[in-house]
């Protein structure tokens, strides 16, 4: 562990400095954690007078009252769209961490200390996983503030943290992002070029899209079976994804079959 | 201290080392030649435990590496045939984390590195990312690396590529000074007038291993050994003599020298004197000329 720790913490610092990897993350959270729920709900009242929108609502909630229809629905719309940061991030940090590895041939002399290759592979699973994690769990808590500060005076009551919320920070997201992390690990072993291993991320960003689609077409609302459903999905692909990441992160197939610029 | 058994090793259909055995004392420089592909680098990362056999051993003080790989990279120092550096990172930082992984503790780790680092001229540079520096400075910084855990064994695979000829003397004083210290070091060198100032002893190697010997023992390879006899005359007019000595291999006159590749020069070099003076030759001088390693090594890959 102490190796794997050893490894991360090179490269956070490393990360620190890349700021095509931290920026665009930056950008997403701000704007979907922050901006986005506030002006959802501050706009509110300009929006339901929207006949499609107040359609779309009393589709979705029946009975309900519109204002609160719509905070729930700006909260499970904007719990979806916070996903991207687990998805996107792992797919950029880990195939720079290893590309650039490659790049700079540090691989050899790397593993021909006494690390072992599963703490390598801890290591760089860990510098994907922790920013990601970190970054939504701060996410979220900013969407629950944004969310309840602007919507408690007219609900009367505090919306977030809810347990669909408790179930996309802590189960979902940390899945999605270990699954990612997994991924990008295989696939940079197999590619010298940055963006083509990077773009693994959007395998997963187009079904998050899909939801937040399906949402605001009014064909379905995310509840918590959805999302069990989900997590029961990446909790499969973890341990095949990680079976295969093991194989790959062999000292022998690092330098035997791993392709280098 | 190292023993390679029969070691053998397979990528696909390609056989990279074949049947290699050969041994190592402690202490010795141990140099590794062999033309690009005949299986240097891939027996550089058996020995280190990058990669397996395919069959054979390597045992280093009595164990067998293949179980105790992890230490046994713990007494390696590896020099890999690329520095490696992380570029966007100190050369301080870069030392820092790879000696990180070897067990010293975090006093005589500091103290380590700032001692290979002054001994190579770096300490000056320390703090500067090493993208900024040449490829002589890259591979001196790789060289620290390499030694900044203090290994038994060092693994030097060419230690003096891209470097300047006062760099490159001052790495080969180091690897000399370390025969004081007691360290096995394995020289893999394209270099050949390095491996013999170096080494105690050479192992030629094209997949198989060709020979396994000290210089002198290659020098005086099947008993030839190679003369000069430096004329104040043409050469050309004492053909007729040379051609008469049957132990006479090889033999070239050029201006006022005659070169000859002799057995048995006890026997034959006196009776060639002889019939030289008898002809009125004015000899100048009369050398043995010891073959160069090159030339050795060129006729070992040929044949």
């Amino acid at each position: 562990m102490k190796n794997a720790i050893i490894i991360f913490k090179k490269e956070i610092k490393e990360i620190a400095k890349n700021r095509s990897i931290w920026a665009p993350a930056l950008v997403i959270s701000i704007l979907f954690a922050l901006v986005l729920p506030i002006a959802f709900i501050v706009g509110a009242d300009t929006l339901l007078k929207e006949e499609s929108v107040s359609a779309l609502f009393e589709k979705l909630f029946k009975e309900s009252d519109l204002y609160e229809s719509l905070v729930v629905f700006a909260s499970k719309q904007l719990l979806v769209f916070l996903l991207l940061i687990p998805a996107m991030l792992p797919s950029l940090i880990a195939p720079a961490s290893i590309i650039l590895e490659k790049e700079s041939r540090t691989l050899e002399p790397l593993l021909a200390t006494p690390i072992k290759t599963s703490e390598l592979l801890l290591g760089k699973s860990l510098t994907s996983i922790v920013p990601s994690f970190v970054l939504s769990t701060i996410n979220f808590i900013l969407l629950s503030l944004a969310i309840d500060i602007a919507s408690y005076s007219r609900l009367g009551y505090i919306l977030l943290p809810n347990l669909e919320w408790i179930i996309v920070a802590f189960l979902l997201s940390p899945l999605i992002s270990f699954v990612i992390t997994m991924l990008s690990l295989i696939v940079s072993s197999k590619s010298t070029d940055i963006r083509s291993a990077q773009g693994i991320g959007a395998a997963i960003i187009f079904p998050i899209y899909a939801v937040i689609g399906f949402q605001l077409g009014g064909f379905f609302l995310l509840n918590i079976f959805y999302l069990l459903l989900g997590c029961l999905f990446f909790l499969i692909l973890c341990p095949l994804f990680l079976k295969i990441a093991i194989k790959v992160f062999d000292r022998e197939n690092i330098l035997t079959k791993w392709k280098l610029k | 201290m190292i023993i390679v058994e029969n070691l053998t090793k397979r990528f696909g259909d390609v056989l990279a080392v074949d049947n290699v055995s050969f041994s190592i004392d402690e202490g010795e420089i141990f140099a590794f030649l062999g033309p690009n592909g005949s299986g240097k680098t891939t027996t550089l990362r058996m020995l280190s435990t990058l990669i397996s056999p395919s069959s054979g051993k390597i045992t280093i003080d009595g164990k067998d590496i293949s179980g105790n790989s992890t230490y046994t990279r713990s007494i390696i120092g590896f020099l890999t045939e690329s520095p490696g550096m992380y570029e966007k990172i100190s050369a301080y930082d870069n030392i820092d984390f790879y000696s990180s992984f070897f067990d010293i503790d975090n006093k005589k780790r500091k103290d380590n590195i700032e001692k290979f680092l002054r001994m190579f001229e770096l300490w000056g540079r320390k703090d500067d990312l090493v993208a900024t520096f040449s490829k002589g400075m890259k591979q001196k910084l790789a060289i620290a690396r390499a030694l900044i855990h203090e290994p038994k064994i060092l693994l030097l695979d060419e230690p003096t590529s891209g470097l300047d000829p006062e760099s490159a003397h001052m790495v080969r004083s180091f690897i000399e000074d370390l025969r004081k210290s007691n360290t096995t070091v394995f020289l893999c060198t394209h270099n050949l007038e390095e491996a013999s100032s170096l080494s105690n002893r050479v192992c030629i190697i094209k997949s198989r291993i060709i020979k396994v010997a000290t210089l002198e023992e290659l020098q005086n390879k099947d008993d030839i050994k190679r003369f000069e006899i430096s004329l104040s005359e043409d050469a050309l007019k004492f053909e007729d003599i040379i051609k008469g000595f049957k132990d006479i291999k090889n033999y070239n006159l050029a201006d006022n020298i005659i070169k000859i590749d002799l057995k048995d020069f006890k026997k034959n070099n006196p009776e060639i004197i002889r019939e030289l003076v008898k002809r009125d030759a004015d000899i100048l001088y009369f050398n043995e000329v010891k073959q160069s390693l090159e030339e050795i090594y060129l006729n070992l890959i040929k044949e």
